[in-house]
């Protein structure tokens, strides 16, 4: 039975659910190292897997719906910088608005468009990135089963994810762009005093946030799901914040927290399966990831420090 | 001395006006974005608004669900005005709503056959409570080791959610298909003014309404006239000076949070022994986000609530003619709700369009 | 005769009800020290940031090397060779000595990675040049003040600066550092730099600036060079009377003891021991004086006193009762008052109006509220009877706390704390910021409730203060109590020696470890 459970499938289904998480909470971690709390997260998510799913239903292909997915990302994120930088609003509130927005604008063009609420028709989805024919005997076979469903079965937004972790961690501590960042979300007057704009480094930050939530978005309904349903986030971008905290705002520690969220998923679901010998509703265990937030948020909040900054609007002078 | 006084009620009306200016442009400037949208699309706004109007306010029936549909929102809007004046953002109020909800569904069978007069207030109360116990955890994480609100809260309110899922589709389950639990007795339901009154003609709405005026009341003369409600404020707007000053922080924050809970959770008991007198999956049309919105709007004001939340009702009581008449998608009051929060909250926005009349116009004032 | 490196014409610059400078002119040569001398409010600070360009003029100009210019923004200053040192430090926190001083100038190799060999290499550099050593790869947070004021003025010096303006920068520093950073400056401007250097004390002009520019009401009013004046000509200058310099009050007399503090261990946020064993009375009808430089532990001391920061041992008594573990509202109601050094953090909440801040700590009090509810009308006569008798002008007790001025706040604050008729009050920096009048008139309200037989301890960095208002000085230094002086038996020397650890043997050996323990 443990074997049924820690199969290679789990490993594999936990990156393809860690990824809109890992891409949200960098966001996240993006957006609020320059000092800027995005809570808007979960709507720009939303926002990103329908306009992606709409581009494709026109368009056909499905990296026109990638595309699409972020640019409507970036927008609600516009909107997001412009109240929180521009005109210094409550961040919190301003994302909680486009959250709202987010939900009112999919449910009401979904309606106009495909003429009925609920869910979308499928669309054509993005396909694994490698084919390999995998031996299905000898003595590597089980093996090389593991390599293929594990790392080899993915989706490119899968593999870009990971990718873009390792590069954008790497960059936080190695490059201008990344000491600047820092910079902002701790003390923005310090980087004002040297040249640095709050303005431009904050509206860049929170719009490549909504890119990152608008491409988890595309993973969700052109590489996962395959069609758009009403409210489908489920919350995942509260989750990533929460991520994000537990990654200590870097983007590695993010994908990381991610990951463990992935994994408690795709356990759970694998559990789903052997309902017939564990009886347990299956509420309980859609609840799980919802409940190891809380947890880990109790765990480690007290310990990790945010920047300082962080949702403060920025006066100058 | 006179004279002072007489000063200070012009002062006062001129600082109300100021007060109200804000929101009312702020909802003007959403209906306007919203026709635009809806033209765009193309529909015509004018029908569609004038038949929204007509499904809130066209009769007595109209305006019994518009009624409502406030119910909800005043519970709510009032649970996150609460949190608001303490600091604290409920974004969770759905989540409590839920447990509110869930207790209504459970006593109101579990009561039976005692007399409505006994039943509803142990029904209220103790949904109420259960609100607050449902807060209880994000607001000590909160106190002790400043985990945020809005993503315990949060959390909260989608575990709340399944636990509800759970209880209708097994433990809780009526004998058939749909998953709900068993209806009501009648002795368990919260009048319909229709009940006390038939010739008033106000369809579906119920005393529950009445049970939230009285609470904003309620809400409004703890904040403004009890130690309870200025430590809050206090705390809202400066934790620091308030320790200093011999308030217990962590105390207040869940106290706070635990109050917003439970006038939240009682909407929940409303929309079950008002309205459904059962509980579903999806008794709740995301009352307890609306209510940010309603707070929003309120600028957190208790009264200013109980009018705020009646134009989202009515907003929502007159979707459903404008969807039938104009064919207008309902959902659009969900765009209109989002609007009306960015736009209240960006409250600088109005500054900031004026920006290049005020530049010129600005050295003669300094 | 070449032109000034840097000239300053006319320069205005009006916000909302005053007017900051007005018509300020000034200059600057490469090679000299010059002081902006002035008291709080007196413009020194605006007009520096109009240099930095931080702040744009409403009118005049600035002329950089003989040219006009318009200085747009700091960046702007930067490029033109304008350093700048402010009293809050613009480092950031968390990062290392090298990414701050780089910052906005980053040395890097292709696609934006930074150079930091590169980077560590130039800050080592100039670090050396000057005689500023620091450890390049120290977090920020790690280093003392002092450090940290050298990490700015490397960051003006690695930009190029050719002027370096200091804002006030010896507020934070403890004598010591104030002789290194003298060095400091000296050296630099025998490189060639220009310095400005902006402050209210008249010894630290008369020791380092080759010239003085007097500002008082946002105006110059005033040039000199120190070896041509002196300190009470200045100071005329700068206040516009005679200044007096001693506080009228009567001989103290002394009661029962109301305080006593007993082998008091108090921690700080890091969990580091800021309080070492402190043991001291208060009587009535005394002022104790606690006098130390910043940093020395007064605050979690204060802190631990009113119950806001629980103490890890000794004990603390009240008239003879226990209150070492008491919470911040039973200290309040065992008759401990409180004016907190920082009067918009903890002083009173600036959205409350005058009313709701008038009734803070006692909210809970008759005749404030009883069983949980509060009454207004009462709440309403008390504070105007306290609002009249402690001369805070007001249009009305419903404006809210934050639209008052400086010196109105701390009325409030001092009508709230003394008004509840405590037993001691406990006053930290009650000066701080305010204008001459309202130093004044805390002070008068200070002695007059010594007089009324309380007991008062007052925490103060001013000399000036608690020389003037003791009866007793404790002086503190690392946490513990190193020397106590009678009223007028210690000279301002005197103090200042104990208050760097330069007093007794014992801790004779100690002050060269202590630099790294002044932290924030």
């Amino acid at each position: 039975m443990l074997s049924d459970i820690l199969s290679p499938d789990v490993f594999a289904a936990a990156m393809r659910i860690a990824t809109p998480l890992a891409l949200a909470a960098i966001g996240g971690t993006i957006c609020e190292r320059a000092g800027v709390v995005n809570i808007a997260l979960e709507g720009m998510m939303l926002f990103g897997a329908f306009v992606g799913v709409i581009a494709v239903t026109y368009a056909g292909n499905p990296w026109v719906g990638v595309f699409a997915a972020a640019a409507a990302g970036a927008s609600l994120a516009l909107m997001h910088a412009f109240a929180s930088v521009t005109l210094k609003t409550d961040q919190v509130v301003s994302g909680t608005a486009i959250n709202i927005l987010a939900g009112g604008l999919t449910g009401f063009f979904m309606e106009v468009i495909i003429g009925h609420p609920g869910t979308t028709d499928p669309v054509p989805r993005l396909v694994p990135v490698f084919d390999f024919p995998v031996p299905s005997a000898g003595f590597f076979a089980p093996m090389w089963r593991w390599i293929d469903v594990i790392f080899l079965s993915h989706t490119p937004i899968v593999y870009g994810t990971i990718l873009f972790a390792i590069v954008a961690h790497w960059a936080l501590f190695h490059t201008r762009w990344g000491l600047r960042l820092r910079a902002l979300g701790e003390h923005p007057r310090a980087a004002d005093t040297v040249g640095i704009s709050v303005v431009r480094g904050r509206y860049s930050a929170v719009l490549f946030s909504g890119v990152l939530a608008g491409l988890a978005g595309a993973n969700l309904t052109l590489e996962q799901v395959g069609s758009f349903t009403e409210g489908m986030t489920n919350g995942r971008g509260f989750i990533a914040l929460a991520a994000n905290i537990f990654g200590r705002w870097t983007p590695g520690g993010s994908y990381g927290a991610a990951l463990l969220f992935g994994f408690a998923e795709a356990l759970q679901t694998k559990l789903q399966l052997l309902r017939d010998v564990i009886t347990i509703p299956s509420q309980f265990f859609l609840m799980l990831p919802y409940v190891l937030t809380v947890v880990v948020l109790a765990g480690v909040v007290g310990r990790a420090v945010a920047p300082a900054a962080v949702g403060k609007p920025y006066e100058k002078g | 001395m006179e004279r002072a006084g007489k000063a200070s009620v012009t002062h006062r009306l001129y600082g109300l006006l100021e007060q109200i200016a804000p929101p009312l442009v702020s909802v003007v400037i959403a209906l306007a974005i919203s026709s635009l949208i809806i033209w765009v699309v193309g529909y015509d706004p004018v029908r569609a608004f004038s038949a929204l109007f007509d499904g809130a306010f066209g009769g007595p029936r109209q305006i019994g669900e518009t009624m409502l549909r406030s119910t909800p929102l005043i519970f709510t809007g009032l649970a996150v005005a609460y949190g608001f004046r303490a600091g604290l953002f409920n974004i969770g109020a759905e989540g409590q709503l839920f447990m509110g909800g869930l207790v209504a569904a459970w006593l109101g069978v579990a009561l039976a056959g005692l007399p409505t007069m006994v039943i509803v207030p142990i029904i209220l109360v103790a949904g109420a409570a259960a609100g607050m116990a449902w807060a209880f955890i994000p607001a000590l994480l909160k106190a002790r080791v400043g985990a945020h609100e809005v993503i315990t809260t949060m959390m909260f309110t989608f575990i709340a959610r399944y636990i509800v899922s759970w209880l209708v589709t097994g433990p809780l389950k009526a004998p058939g298909q749909i998953p709900q639990t068993v209806q009501l007795p009648a002795e368990s339901m919260l009048p319909k003014f229709t009940d006390i009154l038939p010739e008033l003609g106000t369809g579906r709405a119920h005393l529950g309404f009445v049970v939230g005026i009285a609470l904003a009341v309620v809400v409004w003369w703890v904040l403004k006239h009890t130690t309870l409600g200025y430590e809050a404020r206090a705390v809202g707007f400066n934790p620091w000076a308030s320790e200093t000053g011999g308030i217990s922080v962590s105390l207040t924050t869940v106290k706070s949070l635990c109050l917003s809970g439970a006038l939240a959770a009682t909407a929940g008991v409303t929309e079950v022994i008002g309205l459904h007198g059962r509980l579903f999956d999806q008794f709740s049309a995301g009352f307890g986000f609306t209510g940010i919105a309603v707070a929003l709007l309120a600028r957190n004001n208790p009264l200013a609530v109980i009018m705020t939340a009646m134009l989202f009702g009515a907003l929502s009581a007159g979707s459903g003619t404008m969807q039938l008449q104009a064919d207008v998608p309902s959902k659009v009051v969900f765009i209109i709700q989002g609007l009306v929060v960015f736009l209240v909250a960006a409250q600088q926005l109005a500054v900031w369009l004026l920006r290049p009349f005020k530049a010129r116009g600005g050295v003669e004032n300094a | 005769m070449d032109a000034a490196l840097l000239e300053v014409r006319e320069v205005t610059k009006r916000f909302p009800g005053v007017l900051a400078n007005d018509k300020v002119s000034m200059s600057l040569e490469s090679g000299e020290i010059v002081a902006l001398l002035g008291e709080n409010g007196a413009g020194k600070s605006t007009l520096m940031n109009v240099v930095y360009g931080l702040l744009s003029p409403d009118g005049g100009e600035l002329y950089y090397e003989g040219h006009p210019v318009k200085v747009r923004s700091p960046r702007h200053a930067i490029d033109l060779g304008i350093g700048m040192v402010h009293q809050h430090f613009m480092l950031v926190e968390p990062l290392t000595v090298t990414e701050n001083i780089v910052l906005g100038n980053e040395p890097t190799k292709i696609a934006g990675v930074i150079d930091f060999s590169t980077a560590r290499k130039a800050v080592a550099e100039i670090s050396k040049r000057y005689g500023l050593a620091v450890d390049p790869d120290a977090v920020i947070r790690d280093l003392s003040v002092g450090m940290q004021q050298r990490v700015e003025i490397l960051k003006a010096l690695y930009r190029g600066a050719k002027i370096l303006i200091l804002d006030e920068p010896t507020a934070v520093l403890t004598p010591q550092e104030v002789r290194e950073l003298f060095k400091v400056v000296r050296s630099l401007v025998d490189e060639g730099l220009a310095v400005v250097f902006i402050t209210h004390k008249l010894e630290e002009v008369m020791a380092v600036a080759d010239r003085v520019v007097v500002m008082r009401d946002g105006r110059v009013v005033g040039e000199a060079r120190p070896s041509e004046t002196d300190m009470a000509g200045l100071a005329r200058m700068m206040v516009g009377r005679d200044v007096v310099f001693r506080v009228e009050k009567k001989p103290s007399v002394r009661g029962e003891t109301i305080l006593e503090v007993d082998g008091l261990e108090v921690l700080d946020e890091r969990r580091l021991e800021a309080v070492r064993g402190m043991s001291f009375d208060v009587c009535a009808g005394e002022v104790v004086a606690l006098a130390g430089v910043s940093g020395n532990g007064q605050t979690e001391l204060v802190e631990a006193l009113t119950g806001l920061r629980r103490p890890a041992a000794g004990s603390v008594r009240l008239s003879g009762k226990d209150i070492t573990h008491a919470s911040a509202r039973q200290s309040i109601e065992a008759g401990v008052s409180h004016v907190p050094e920082d009067r918009h953090r903890r002083g009173m909440v600036l959205e409350f109006d005058l009313a709701e801040n008038m009734i803070l700590g006692d909210h809970r009090l008759e005749p404030f509220s009883r069983h949980g509810v509060m009454k207004p009308t009462e709440i309403a006569r008390v504070t105007e009877e306290r609002v009249a008798a402690y001369d805070v002008r007001t249009p009305s007790i419903r404006v809210l706390g934050g639209a008052l001025s400086g010196g109105n706040q701390q009325k409030l604050v001092l009508a709230r704390e003394l008004g509840r008729d405590p037993k001691l009050l406990i006053a930290a920096q009650p000066t701080r910021g305010l204008d001459v009048g309202a130093i004044e008139f805390v002070h008068q309200q200070i002695l007059a409730e010594r007089d009324s037989g309380k007991g008062v301890l007052l925490v103060s960095l001013e000399l000036e203060e608690v020389q003037g208002l003791a009866d007793r000085i404790l002086v503190v230094y690392e946490g513990r109590i190193v020397k106590e002086f009678a009223a007028g038996e210690a000279s301002d020397e005197d103090l200042g020696l104990y208050m760097t650890g330069g007093g007794g043997d014992k801790f004779a050996e100690s002050t060269e470890v202590s630099v790294k323990g002044l932290g924030t």
